[in-house]
């Protein structure tokens, strides 16, 4: 099977034998699904290219080179055709887009097949084989044997042709298969994946590649950071337009995140009815009820009949994000009741709505709490829930997709936060690495420990801070534990905090920090009078005239007074951690306040060399004051 | 951000320029200034303790060819929005791309552990053991590189940036005449003899190190710049070069100041330092000491990121500060791998530092020419660069610049091999 690497440089002979120069690239017919070769590139000896039909001229390719069927003098040059690409230049070291394993990747190869004269091209290799068959073919031929001698054969990583695209080059001037696979035809939240590995300039490229709807799509799967990016990159007329066309919940939540502005501009651009639809969303905050919900509702009056109801969803209710019920208003505007679609179709034209309607409706008020409406959602099973201002003005609905993914949001914080996996299932593969971080979160205080004792030996301190060593596992304790406490409590925070619930933080907190100091103060008194009798019982032993037995006093002695040392410090740090504990907390409400991301992992290990370093520091300060 | 808010402050959000300017410098800050590493420091000190204040017309012609290269690079990740090398990969196949990449792999590695070993040098002054400064800096670059965003990771590189203001100070503690610093600045001075001359070709010839125009380019192209923000770059280019040649300057004057006329001979940094203590006071040799640190912790921070950087996206592979493990192994694990075995390295006992050093300075030095010419021809390009591509003038100067950094670093070459 012939690889492009292969065949590159290799001669092209005419009929007479004559070498008429080297290959240079090969062109192949995009319209089919193993596109076929259709002309050669080769360089003469003069250096220009030039171009011949491969099933006019060549006679045959053996692999070693391709031999024409007529004398150069009567070859006819070709050109390439619009409908045509180039192998070496279009594709080999180019970034392609591999719409079935949805990855961006680099081809490194180019498989072909043959079948007499007739090439075809197979598809791209991104694998190792490939680079290494590129730089020096023994190479690929030894790593692949080492590796099935290994047991891990190496495979080839091959591409088809209808399952790429091209990143640097907009495919869609080129007449392309039925069955190739374009971008714009994958889901659009795998198109999103998709873009979100792309560079952000070859982001912008390929998304202006996507048709109108398919743009608003995937829009609204892309990550916020890259929507402001692109929406950014757009021309206003483009950015407005592809807004409009989005569902107006969505299009709320881009809009919000951009500056002033230019946010102003684009609405002013977009039609009234767009803006109209996009502002009135627009006022409500982020993580509320109206932040998520959609102005595409049908909402008819109570006497309206069952037959103009259904001819209103016909002209209405096209490119609404879904339609499960319809809501009855009063003459005043104010919600009565709502009835499902079922009802709708079983009942008989003439009815009017209200009869079949369902007065007693649960709804929520756009500023409640978005957990709060999609806990309602599940827990009744509605596919929507109805949002009314005070005077039961209906706003608009949030539907159950939407509540779905706020679940998932803040199941996912809530998750991080508690320092577990993300909730991203890739992750949950289980390796040395990942036993490695496990071990490391949940082990923290004691490799910190481990790594504090290494340290210190390494340096010579070890016999200084013997004490300090055997008491900081309790201070790091301390610290994996109250900043436990302290995520648990954020767990369960819900909005801006309020002045006596931090009160009463920081009361619990000081109560904690005072038993701690008592019973440091206790144990440094017992360990005084440790000291004392000690002493005592050395100056007896000198004094009797004892060495051996004074040796062994000393020890106890000068292990005693390290320890004496080192105990004050070790309370003040665990105070110190009380306090962190508290600062963590704070900053924690902050962070949740701002919606962005806590990890427990890294709030523990900074608690913790922040512990270390107070009560280290502290221990040294107090030897060399002793000293002094 | 709430809406209303937002409103509320949409006054205050129409910058002038100036500032628009300050907002985007950064990426081309961090590339330059980490260029004065720890080798650089030693070599300036070096310069300004052995020949005084005769050398300081060789920053304005470093500032010059800084500028010219940085901004090529600039412009070509502006224009493709692609990295250097994916355009080495695009323009000249995979067996030039893998031996650049080699190549930059070996250079910036032996760069790296020159890092860590000035760290270790630097924090000797303060006291530190470097059994104890070298495994913690290690893990203070790798969990920096390998934990949290693009943005953050180069917010705290502006921050560490800072460190190089204390030289400024120390230079204006030691007392310089600067009727006369001003006079060297601009009129060069040669002296006829193989010392002074290859010191001047290594200033000049090792202003511009390969990683810089990939690091450069790289961070043009994550920051999804456009033509559009080509002014913004080149004030960010600009700016940068002149911060880096300021600080050079300034390690010259303290060194040429203080230790030339008092005859003393250094040979590395952390040597300059010690001998500014009894003229200066401790303040100096502190002052220097945080200098040379914090200078090559940042170098060791931004070389195995751009090697890495580089190496995946030639081969295509995933890559990028947010990625996880199991996204972008190939990634994660260049960099780690760079820090691991530099730091291991530094504090084996018996390896030869110099010699690794010298052995990244001639792989440097062969891959620097080639990586120009690159640079160069693809500035060139009009598939490449369409409109934007070189004009006549950053042709001529380019062309300059790249035939004496080539020539310079030719030139380091023999002297290295006759031994001066």
């Amino acid at each position: 099977m012939p690889y492009l690497s292969q065949m590159l440089s290799r001669p092209v002979i005419d009929a007479d034998g004559v070498e008429i120069g080297k290959i240079n690239d090969l062109a192949i017919q995009t319209g089919e699904v193993f596109p076929r070769i259709t002309a050669v590139a080769f360089k003469g000896p003069s250096k220009t290219p030039f171009m011949v039909s491969w099933r006019k001229y060549v006679s045959e390719y053996d692999g070693n080179r391709v031999v024409l069927n007529t004398a150069s003098h009567n070859i006819r040059f070709s050109y390439l055709q619009p409908d045509e690409l180039l192998l070496a230049r279009d594709l080999l070291n180019k970034q392609i887009v591999d719409t079935q394993g949805l990855k961006v990747v680099r081809v490194n190869d180019l498989k072909i097949s043959q079948s007499g004269k007739q090439l075809r091209l197979l598809g791209a290799e991104v694998g190792v084989l490939g680079i290494l068959r590129s730089l020096v073919p023994w190479l690929e031929r030894l790593v692949e044997a080492f590796c099935k001698l290994v047991g891990h054969p190496l495979k080839e990583n091959i591409i088809a042709w209808n399952y790429m695209e091209l990143v640097d080059r907009d495919l869609s001037s080129l007449k392309l298969s039925m069955t190739h696979k374009r971008l714009h035809e994958l889901h659009p939240a795998d198109v999103a994946d998709i873009l979100e590995q792309l560079k952000p300039q070859q982001r912008a490229k390929v998304f202006e590649h996507l048709d109108a709807q398919q743009a608003a799509e995937t829009m609204s799967e892309l990550d916020d950071e890259y929507q402001t990016d692109l929406i950014d990159d757009m021309s206003e007329s483009e950015a407005s337009e592809l807004l409009a066309s989005m569902d107006p919940d969505d299009a709320a939540d881009i809009i919000g995140d951009l500056p002033y502005e230019k946010a102003e501009q684009l609405l002013w651009l977009m039609g009234v009815q767009d803006s109209r639809r996009i502002r009135a969303l627009l006022g409500y905050r982020e993580k509320s009820a109206g932040g998520i919900m959609t102005t595409d509702f049908v909402a008819v009056s109570e006497e309206t009949s069952v037959a103009d109801t259904i001819e209103k969803l016909r002209a209405e209710s096209e490119g609404f994000e879904q339609v499960s019920y319809i809501y009855t208003v009063n003459s005043h505007g104010a919600l009565t009741g709502a009835l499902s679609m079922r009802s709708l179709v079983l009942a008989s034209p003439e009815t009017r709505v209200h009869e079949l309607a369902e007065r007693d409706l649960i709804t929520a008020g756009p500023d409640e709490d978005q957990e709060d409406v999609a806990d309602t959602i599940a827990k009744y099973g509605f596919l929507a829930l109805p949002i009314v201002d005070e005077n039961k003005k209906l706003l608009g609905i949030v539907t159950v997709d939407d509540a779905l993914e706020v679940m998932e949001e803040e199941h996912s914080e809530d998750l991080q936060i508690a320092g577990a996996a993300t909730g991203n299932r890739d992750e949950e593969q289980r390796g040395i690495g990942s036993l490695l971080r496990w071990f490391l979160r949940r082990m923290m205080w004691f490799v910190l420990w481990a790594v504090l004792v290494i340290l210190l030996v390494m340096a010579g301190g070890f016999e200084t801070f013997i004490g300090a060593l055997a008491l900081a596992p309790f201070v790091l304790l301390l610290a994996e534990n109250s900043v436990s406490v302290a995520v648990s409590d954020l767990l369960d925070y819900g909005g801006p905090s309020t002045g006596q619930a931090l009160g009463r933080l920081f009361g619990r907190t000081a109560v904690l920090a005072v038993a701690v100091a008592v019973l440091g103060i206790i144990l440094s008194l017992a360990l005084g009078a440790a000291l004392d009798v000690n002493t005592e019982a050395l100056l007896a032993d000198v004094a009797a005239g004892q060495e051996q037995a004074a040796s062994g006093q000393v020890l106890t002695l000068n292990l005693i007074t390290e320890f004496k040392n080192a105990c004050l410090p070790a309370v003040a740090a665990a105070c110190f951690v009380l306090f962190f504990s508290l600062v963590v907390t704070l900053y924690g409400r902050r962070r949740l306040d701002r919606n962005k991301e806590l990890s427990n992992t890294s709030m523990t290990f900074v608690v913790m060399l922040l512990a270390l370093a107070v009560q280290f520091g502290l221990t040294y300060l107090v030897q060399i004051l002793n000293m002094a | 951000m709430h809406w209303d808010e937002a409103k509320k402050q949409a006054k205050a959000k129409r910058r002038p320029l100036l500032l628009l300017i300050l907002a985007s410098a950064g990426p081309g800050i961090i590339a330059e200034l980490a260029g004065n590493d720890a080798g650089g420091i030693s070599t300036f000190s070096i310069a300004g303790a052995n020949y005084g204040l005769t050398m300081l017309w060789t920053v304005p012609v470093a500032l010059i060819f800084l500028m010219v290269v940085q901004e090529i690079a600039a412009r070509l990740g502006a224009k493709t929005g692609k990295g250097f090398a994916a355009l080495i990969r695009e323009n000249y196949g995979i067996r030039l791309t893998t031996f650049a990449m080699l190549a930059l792999a070996i250079a910036n590695s032996g760069t790296t552990l020159s890092e860590f070993a000035g760290i270790a040098a630097g924090m000797e002054l303060f006291g530190v053991n470097k059994y104890i400064a070298v495994p913690l800096a290690g893990l203070a670059v790798w969990a920096l590189l390998m934990g949290g965003s693009y943005r953050r990771t180069q917010r705290i590189f502006l921050i560490i940036s800072l460190v190089f203001l204390v030289y400024v100070v120390a230079a204006f503690v030691s007392r310089p005449n600067w009727g006369e610093v001003a006079l060297h600045t601009i009129v060069p001075t040669a002296l006829p003899n193989a010392g002074f001359i290859s010191l001047v070709i290594a200033m000049i010839g090792t202003t511009v190190a390969p990683w810089m125009i990939f690091f450069g380019q790289s961070n043009v192209v994550e920051k999804g710049s456009t033509v559009k923000d080509l002014f913004f770059l080149r004030a960010d280019v600009f700016i940068g070069a002149v911060v880096a040649c300021l600080v050079v300057w300034f390690i010259m004057i303290t060194t040429g100041t203080v230790l030339y006329e008092r005859g003393i001979v250094v040979d590395d940094a952390a040597a300059a330092a010690q001998a500014l203590e009894p003229t200066v006071g401790p303040a100096a040799e502190y002052l220097f000491g945080a200098g040379l640190v914090g200078a090559s912790f940042l170098a060791a921070c931004v070389l195995p990121l751009t090697t890495s950087y580089a190496i995946c996206e030639a081969f295509g592979w995933e890559r990028g500060a947010d990625a996880t493990w199991n996204e972008a192994p190939a990634y994660k694990g260049i960099i780690t791998g760079i820090i691991v075995i530099s730091c291991i390295i530094v504090l084996l006992p018996q390896i030869d530092l110099m010699y690794v050093m010298l052995t990244a300075q001639v792989v440097n030095g062969i891959l620097l020419p080639i990586l120009l010419i690159f640079l160069v021809l693809t500035a060139n390009n009009r598939n490449v660069m369409g409109a934007n591509r070189n004009g006549r003038l950053s042709n001529v100067l380019s062309c300059i610049t790249i035939g004496a950094i080539i020539g310079l670093t030719l030139a380091l070459f023999v002297f290295q091999i006759l031994g001066y």
